[in-house]
């Protein structure tokens, strides 16, 4: 069997996807901590709104036709 | 989680760009709990028709004149209301449904329930609920018209509002429930998702799949689909042909899972809390999996809440065992000197998802005693729905068939047996264990 040897041209190409792939997968997670962060502030807001009261019993079955 | 934030950052600047389809999202969830909220309405109608026919059909009674059947009703609502005025009586009775008149004269003479309210009770029965009207729905969107370019940032960055959803759930648990079910979850998490993991690894290996491939596929079928793929495919050296791959498996797997599981649930005559288990330890990603146990019950969602957060809690483990198995132990092996030095604190410390402290947060908070019975409602009922609604909108708009046609090769065969093989063996041992294990109290 020859085993061909990768084209340079070849191997720098993957090496520079490969690069690209990292920071990706680095960019993603970080998005997801931001995003994680967002829904812990969203969530904060709301149970504060529901203590104060202002968001009361009859918020939810007022946004619906009856 | 279900694609996280796959190619959408939170940040003021993308607000514009998020809009429309976020949008769209609260549109069209607000449209299935309209649904839910009118389906309910007419399920009373059902109930009541019910009650009025029953004394006449089983005892020959005659219907009376509707002015005596609205008097009666008032009548006993005013009885209870003095008894719970007199402190004899604990829970306040609620308003009585009273049937229109047209309806009731129409009961009278079809001695039937009218065709909208035994089209209401069918729904129950198919369990045409908001989440599936959203998933299904939203799948047939995406499949045959689209979504057009504008909506689509919008729409996959909806499928994170779930979270706080799962946050607000927290506010029913008490420290006890969660350290209880959670221990056997903890359990089944070890047993069944870290034992995918280093099945498919090994497998995969013996079976010559590349480990970039193999990484992803163990750590996304066993874990928490695309986070941990994503987590662990720096280690691995994934390629974006492996992530298409692995991600085309999850999707595929848990697609399948989320509209088979309730119905294989309801034949094996599974209780609430048992599939909640089933569904936490077999289903592969936060979406489909709340997805599936709401569609189930609220008490199978309470216990799947439980398992699956210790499920993601086990990421940056997950990813220690990437490391250690496609880095650190090849390269032992080989008698080479990786230069890597891995802090697993640092590899916690990054990996945790952090959205989970939220969701301890509010366990305490409830231990402290300092949300009423009518806050718990509100806030793991009612609000919990909006955010599951616009959630379930978005992973319906994005589920599609070119993303599931990804998978294939070797390394799907290999990672849809595992988690296949997890699903059953999962069923086994969570009935084998039976509810009372499972119920959050």
């Amino acid at each position: 069997m020859i085993i061909r040897p990768i084209p340079p041209e070849k191997e720098t190409k993957m090496a520079e996807i490969n690069k690209e792939l990292e920071a990706k997968a680095k960019a993603t997670f970080s998005a997801e901590r931001k995003e994680d962060i967002v829904v812990l502030v969203m969530a904060a807001i709301v149970v504060v709104l529901v203590l104060v009261g202002a968001i009361d019993t009859k918020f939810y079955s007022s946004l619906f036709f009856k | 989680m279900a694609g996280g934030g796959i190619g959408v950052s939170y940040s003021l600047k993308d607000l514009p760009k998020l809009l429309p389809g976020l949008i769209l999202c609260i549109v069209l969830g607000w449209m299935a709990l309209q649904w839910d909220a009118s389906m309910g309405e007419l399920r009373k109608g059902f109930r009541e028709s019910q009650a009025i026919l029953k004394p006449h059909l089983e005892l020959g009674k005659p219907i009376a004149p509707y002015e005596d059947y609205v008097k009666n009703k008032e009548d006993s609502y005013k009885g209870a209301l003095t008894l719970y005025q007199l402190g004899i009586e604990k829970v306040k009775p609620s308003k009585p449904y009273i049937l229109e008149k047209d309806d009731y004269e129409r009961l009278s003479v079809d001695k039937e329930p009218a065709f909208m309210f035994r089209f209401a009770e069918r729904t129950v029965q198919f369990q045409l609920t908001y989440v599936a009207l959203l998933l299904l729905g939203g799948m047939l969107i995406r499949n045959t018209v689209g979504i057009p370019k504008i909506f689509q940032a919008g729409t996959i960055a909806a499928r994170p509002i779930i979270k706080p959803g799962i946050i607000l759930l927290g506010a029913y648990y008490m420290w006890s429930d969660v350290l209880r079910v959670g221990a056997i979850g903890l359990v089944l998490v070890v047993a069944f998702v870290m034992g995918t993991q280093i099945l498919i690894s090994i497998w995969g290996r013996k079976s010559n799949v590349d480990d970039g491939l193999n990484g992803v596929m163990g750590s996304g079928v066993g874990v928490c689909g695309v986070s941990a793929a994503v987590a662990v495919a720096p280690v691995v050296n994934a390629k974006p042909r492996d992530f298409f791959y692995a991600i085309g498996t999850i999707l595929l797997f848990g697609t399948l899972c989320l509209f088979t599981f309730p119905y294989i649930g309801k034949a094996l005559g599974m209780e609430e809390p048992v599939f909640g288990a089933w569904v936490g330890t077999a289903i592969l990603n936060t979406a489909q999996l709340v997805a599936a146990a709401t569609w189930y019950g609220h008490d199978a969602l309470l216990t799947a809440n439980i398992i699956n957060i210790v499920r993601v809690g086990f990421i940056p483990i997950c990813v220690l065992w990437a490391i250690w198995y496609f880095v650190v132990r090849p390269a032992r092996q080989a008698g080479i000197e990786t230069g890597q030095k891995v802090s697993a604190l640092e590899v916690i410390k990054e990996k945790f998802p952090i959205f989970v402290l939220g969701f301890f947060a509010m366990v305490t908070l409830n231990q402290l005693g300092v949300f009423s019975p009518v806050h718990k409602d509100m806030l793991g009922r009612d609000l919990l729905r909006i955010f599951f609604a616009i959630g379930f909108a978005g992973v319906g708009l994005n589920i599609a068939f070119e993303d599931l046609k990804k998978a294939g090769g070797k390394a799907f065969v290999i990672g849809f047996s595992a988690a296949t093989l997890k699903a059953v063996l999962g069923a086994i041992a969570v009935i084998a264990i039976g509810s009372e294990a499972f119920r959050v109290k």
